[in-house]
């Protein structure tokens, strides 16, 4: 093994970790503006958006394109310019799930997280073609092990 | 609130740029046409409060412990084609 294979060799157990401002929050969570997005290589695809004033609470979110590859969220000219989205490259999206136990998991395609990758700034925006998507759209999951 | 009555047909104006207008009255049912700027949202009320009421359900404590998607392994991560590599 050379220098250079030393170097690019991954830690597996560690997660990264990004803040992330949301300016209004998140509907229902106004007040709640700062998060920290966590990643664990063990629990991909899923990741975590964690409440910095209060570690215990964090919404698990994940990218909706690995579970719909064709989701075609329409985000209003409004939201683009809030966010200062430039280049469709410029946003990452995530999808709020909501765990229903170990067999059931449904994740949010009208009301995605869209942040800004550059600025860190993010906003829950109201996909304009909400109707065509659903608030608890069905995750596949493995069979539980009994 | 400010009330207005409105024949069919009739439209109010809002910010200038706003038309609301009645497009058909049938029994209860109203049928509105909205013209906007593309800058301006507009959604049903239901939207707000169906992913408000979902917000809150998906809020949690951190210790839950996560399911398994179905052939996980079988399709990658969509790597989005950003610059930073954030999740």
């Amino acid at each position: 093994m050379n220098h250079a294979d030393t170097i690019e060799m991954e830690t597996p157990a560690a997660p990264t970790t990004n803040q992330i401002h949301l300016p209004l929050g998140i509907l229902g969570f106004e007040q709640i503006k700062n998060y920290a997005l966590l990643a664990n290589p063990a629990e991909k695809p899923f990741a975590w958006l964690r409440v910095t004033e209060n570690a215990s609470l964090a919404f698990v979110v994940i990218d909706p394109f690995v579970i719909l590859p064709n989701y075609q969220p329409d985000i209003p000219q409004s939201d683009v310019d809030f966010l200062e989205l430039k280049v469709a490259g410029d946003a990452l999206m995530l999808g709020i799930v909501t765990v229903h136990g170990q067999s059931r998991a449904t994740m949010n395609l009208k009301g995605p997280i869209v942040i800004n990758r550059h600025t860190h700034t993010g906003k829950q925006v109201i996909i304009a073609n909400a109707g065509d998507y659903s608030v608890q759209h069905p995750l596949p999951l493995a069979e539980v092990a009994v | 609130m400010l009330i207005l009555s409105r024949k069919l047909g009739e439209s109010i104006v809002i910010d200038g740029n706003i038309r609301v207008k009645i497009m058909r009255v049938d029994g209860d049912v109203v049928k509105i046409g909205i013209e906007a700027p593309a800058s301006v949202p507009v959604h049903r009320q239901e939207v707000y409060e169906e992913i408000q009421r979902s917000n809150q359900e998906a809020m949690t404590k951190q210790t839950l412990p996560l399911p398994k998607l179905a052939g996980a392994t079988a399709k990658p991560a969509t790597k989005l084609d950003g610059k930073s590599d954030m999740i």
